[in-house]
């Protein structure tokens, strides 16, 4: 035979036996002979072309086959999934719901360490974990090559009284922002949308006041004016000309507390009162934050390293002490240009708790569609064997089974892709804690998302060939002989079904335990027991210093202001402070001096507040001893009040009141004793507090930058108007600003607390529903493949209550073990978390919420898995015994 | 009720045109359509093998053509060969496809005539 011709024989016949089983069966054997007689007919009509065209007609031809049967399969499975309705939806449902829910939680998780808008390659900036440092340290930094490729340093918020003429009487509005080195943007890869930004060149001490605005300050303020560069505005009283506009988006390095206005450190102290006392060469004023770009290839924990010796020499050199980390460290860094920001630890201990919570919600979805496809292949046994003696190949039917579980798994896919952009939408639209004005943009994480769905899938698909390799694989004509049903087996202690509806409990308790618990530690931290009496109580910030008073003028406005808000008609009380509340922000060393009577005692870090007199009184809190400040403490010493723990540790159980402290370079004089309150949210223990008199030379120094006046009024009568106007009447230079009430206040503090348990109870919320659909699924599937059975204990005279009864005994020992282990599997979780952090220790120790919730979750759960018990149970007693056995 | 059905195939695919009307006169293997439709057209109608199985396949699917269990006479048959032969239905198809085809040509015929081609 010609070459060509065996050669194009050969390919034939391989390419014939490539189609499918089917069509081989049917046409196999034609499509070989009729090879034989068509290949040298070509040879001899057409030659190489006729053996071409021949060739490709059968190659060509080969997918479509395939297809078509594919395409059988599919609208097979989309028949069998559809006649068994309950079975579809109860798997579809329970992939949506887990898919769902774990995407949308992982994605929210990311998002708040995101990366912050505007900023250029925002994983290699880094700053210190809360600390900060004097501009002469900075300067050292900057200066640290190997390990930096540029640093910013940065102080604010800092507020900025504006006005938009120069008139200087004209309005003004306040108007946050930073007080930066002129390596800021450059160093954060900012590029402006107009103008320029600062550089160490163009940014020099002397030179004519500068600005950059914000692209919102620019639209809000400014007008969206094309010709705004070069424009001037007045800041704290001082001209400064817009030099630039910042980007689309951007908003200063930290985007949860956004910034309008940027000013180089340059611009002197009439513009930026902050910068009184030159702290731009003094190493003790360590009033900077520092941001830095890592240089190329260096890792965070490395620069650490590297700024943390470079610290301490520069601590030895200036003679400084610092407090040391359990690490020995004098420094630490952390990710900058991210959303929300956070230690390493602190992501880490974020990551794996909700790592372990997607694997389990992940691993109930499994089970739930495993306990499903399992069951529902055991069933379909009869099918398959008829299917197989009627000439289906083995792979075809794998195949077929193959297909329903893809089918299911993509549907159910779809559905959870559905609902986690719902999540998602609804948890950006939800307004963000603390009135943050920063769009908290939740998207999908696309790794996330496709993760979770892989794994769905390889679930469905494992479970779903587990049974078709099994049964494909039994005795035709047993199969067929035993009917739908195997045979009738006693209980099997040890069945698989059995393991998983066990196995489900378990996983969905422990699921909804630990979600429960820490959401509900949220919330209870959240509620912040302060002993305050907010009814009718107000709040007014004032600044003065940044209204251009003197230090007299302010001075004599702390002192006359209470008295004539006092005489306002309605006005119950009135006092002067730092912050409403204790902000615990600001720590201090305070110390017994030596000749005070026994040994100094010191106290390292201590809290210290500022307040005004009649601050206690106002608040409605009674001091536990002594007295409040006054008019009194004008001529005497300067007088302190310190919490309970403070006098505790200062001076043990000695009586306090006269006692004298002393704090920086000042003494003063202990006239009374506060009650402890709560440090803020998740911290449950009280801290040392020492008050301070509120002064006109704090304010100027102050990082808050305001002072509150508090002013408890009258029920029914709108004091605050009054107020206003009377303080608009005596001192029409000041400006007041953010006026609202304590309640709104504290509900501003807590709504970040009931924000992130809001997540967590939406978890547990899915994680129980998640149990019952699986729960119910295996349970109530697991009755009904025991129809038969029932009907024969019915047909031999066991009553309805009897069946039942034994149904029911089966279940509560399984659904026993399956809470036994989910409570104890929860305790484990809860135990290794507590080891991670401290928060979620005191949270998981906390016994006064426990037990309800660790009684009442196996209880719901248990109630809803007996439930899926009895209800078919109680349907399968009902039907006549003899159908039941016909059914076969 | 069968021409409704019928009808519902037309116009009809050339191939599957050519296979009915092999099996219009006796019933045939496939490689014997194929010899056939090959004649017919003088050689510019080839069924190539997997066309030709590809649209068997489908012709018994939607009924058109059915496996003949009668065999020929024992010297001409040969036992792996399958022979098909028309249902009803297909003989039904076959003569609807013709009859339009007549039309089709009678129409041609008729505008040729009165524009004078």
């Amino acid at each position: 035979m010609n070459p060509r011709v065996s050669l194009c024989l050969s390919l034939y016949r391989r390419l014939a036996s490539a189609y499918p089983h089917e069509f081989r069966i049917l046409y196999g054997e034609d499509l070989e002979r009729l090879g034989e007689d068509a290949v040298p007919e070509a040879w001899r009509r057409y030659g190489v072309s006729g053996l071409v065209r021949l060739l490709a007609d059968i190659a060509l031809r080969l997918p479509g086959e395939y297809f078509t049967e594919i395409r059988q399969d599919v609208v097979y499975a989309l028949r069998v999934l559809a006649k068994a309705p309950g079975f579809t939806a109860v798997a579809v449902l329970s992939l949506g719901v887990g898919i769902g829910m774990c995407c949308a939680v992982l994605s929210e998780c990311r998002a708040i360490v995101g990366p912050a808008p505007g900023l250029r390659d925002p994983s290699t900036l880094a700053t210190f974990i809360w600390s900060q440092v004097s501009y002469p340290y900075f300067e050292r930094y900057k200066d640290a090559r190997q390990t930096v490729a540029s640093a910013a340093a940065v102080m604010g918020p800092v507020p900025f009284a504006v006005a938009f003429t120069g008139d200087q009487s004209a309005r003004t509005e306040r108007v946050s922002g930073h007080l930066v080195s002129p390596e800021y943007f450059t160093t954060l890869g900012v590029t402006p949308a107009a103008g320029r930004v600062f550089g160490p060149e163009t940014e020099k001490p002397g030179m004519a006041p500068v600005v950059v605005v914000s692209d919102r300050f620019w639209r809000t303020h400014l007008g969206a004016d094309p010709h705004a560069v070069g424009r001037s505005l007045r800041l704290n009283g001082s001209m400064a000309t817009i030099v630039g506009i910042g980007p689309k988006d951007f908003l200063g390095i930290w985007p949860q507390s956004p910034e309008d206005l940027f000013v180089p450190v340059t611009c002197g102290v009439s513009l930026a009162p902050e910068l009184s006392g030159d702290p731009l060469h003094r190493s003790d004023r360590e009033i900077f934050r520092v941001v830095f770009r890592l240089a190329h290839g260096v890792t965070l924990p490395a620069a650490e390293a590297a700024l943390d010796a470079m610290t301490r020499n520069l601590d030895q050199e200036t003679g400084a002490r610092y407090a040391r980390d359990p690490k020995g460290r004098v420094v630490r860094l952390m990710p900058a240009g991210t959303v929300g920001y956070a230690t390493p630890e602190q992501h880490k201990l974020v990551d794996t708790f909700n790592v372990v919570l997607w694997a389990l919600v992940l691993s109930l979805v499994c089970a739930n569609l495993a306990g499903l496809l399992l069951a529902g292949g055991s069933q379909r046994r009869r099918e398959i064997a008829i299917r197989l003696s009627v000439g289906a190949s083995r792979v075809r039917l794998v195949r077929q089974f193959l297909t329903e579980s893809v089918l299911l798994s993509f549907v159910g896919g779809l559905a959870g892709i559905v609902l986690a952009y719902w999540i998602t939408h609804v948890l950006s639209s939800l307004p963000l804690p603390s009135q943050i004005p920063l769009e908290f943009n939740c998207q999908l994480d696309f790794q996330v998302l496709a993760i979770t769905l892989a794994i769905a899938l390889a679930a469905g698909i494992g479970f779903g060939l587990a049974p078709a390799l099994s049964s494909t694989r039994t005795d035709i004509g047993v199969t067929l002989k035993e009917g739908a049903q195997a045979p009738l087996r006693g209980y099997r202690r040890f069945g698989l079904r059995n393991l998983f509806v066990v196995g489900q409990m378990a996983a969905s308790l422990m699921l909804l335990l630990v979600t429960w618990l820490v959401a509900l530690t949220f919330l209870s931290t959240a509620r912040m027991d302060t002993g305050v009496d907010v009814a009718n109580l107000n709040l007014v910030s004032l600044d003065p210093v940044r209204d251009g008073y003197s230090a007299e003028r302010a001075a004599a406005l702390f002192r006359n202001l209470p008295d004539e808000l006092a005489r306002v008609d309605g006005v119950r009380d009135v006092a002067l402070t730092g912050s409403a509340l204790p902000s615990h922000g600001d720590a201090t060393h305070v110390s017994v001096p030596a000749g005070d009577g026994k040994v100094g005692q010191a106290l390292n870090s201590v809290y210290r507040e500022r307040i005004g007199a009649n601050y206690f009184a106002t608040l409605g809190v009674p001091l536990v001893g002594g007295r409040e400040f006054d008019l009194r403490d004008r001529d005497q010493d300067l007088p302190a009040i310190v919490s309970q723990t403070a006098a505790r540790t200062l001076f043990g159980a000695g009586d306090p009141i006269g006692r004298r402290i002393r704090e920086g370079e000042l003494t003063y004089t202990v006239v009374g004793v506060a009650r402890d309150m709560r440090a803020g949210l998740l911290r449950s223990d009280p801290v040392a507090t020492v008050f301070l008199p509120l002064t006109a030379e704090w304010l100027g120094k102050n990082r808050a930058q305001r002072v509150t006046l508090l002013v408890r009024g009258t029920a029914g009568r709108d004091t605050m108007a009054a107020v206003r106007d009377r303080m608009a009447s005596l001192h029409p230079g000041l400006t007041v600003f953010d006026v609202h009430t304590m309640q709104e206040d504290l509900d501003r503090m807590n709504s970040l607390a009931q924000w992130e348990s809001a997540m967590y109870v939406i978890l547990g919320f899915f994680a129980l529903l998640l149990a019952s659909i699986g729960l119910g699924g295996v349970t109530a599937y697991a009755v009904v493949r025991r129809r038969k059975e029932i009907g024969i204990r019915m047909a031999l005279g066991a009553r309805a209550r009897q069946v039942q009864g034994l149904v029911l005994r089966e279940g509560t020992a399984l659904v026993a073990v399956g809470s036994a282990l989910g409570v104890s599997g929860a305790y484990v979780l809860a135990r290794i978390f507590a080891a991670y952090s401290d928060v979620l220790a005191r949270s998981f120790g906390r016994r006064d919420n426990n037990p309800l919730l660790l009684v009442g979750a196996p209880l719901v759960l248990a109630g809803l898995a007996m439930l899926a018990c009895y209800l078919p149970a109680r349907r399968a007693t009902k039907i006549d015994p003899v159908s039941a056995l016909r059914e076969e | 009720m069968t021409e409704k059905n019928a009808a519902a195939f037309l116009p009809l695919h050339a191939n599957w045109f050519h296979i009915l009307l092999s099996l219009a006169g006796a019933e045939q293997h496939g490689y014997g359509i194929m010899q056939e439709v090959l004649e017919r057209t003088n050689g510019t109608v080839r069924l190539w093998p997997a066309t030709l199985y590809g649209s068997l396949k489908r012709l018994i699917a939607d009924g058109l053509i059915a496996e003949s269990d009668e065999r020929p006479v024992t010297e001409l048959d040969d036992a792996r060969r399958r022979y098909y032969k028309l249902t009803r239905l297909g003989r039904a198809v076959l003569g609807l496809e013709c009859e339009r085809m007549q039309e089709m040509v009678r129409m041609v015929q008729r505008k040729r005539r009165q524009e004078a081609w």
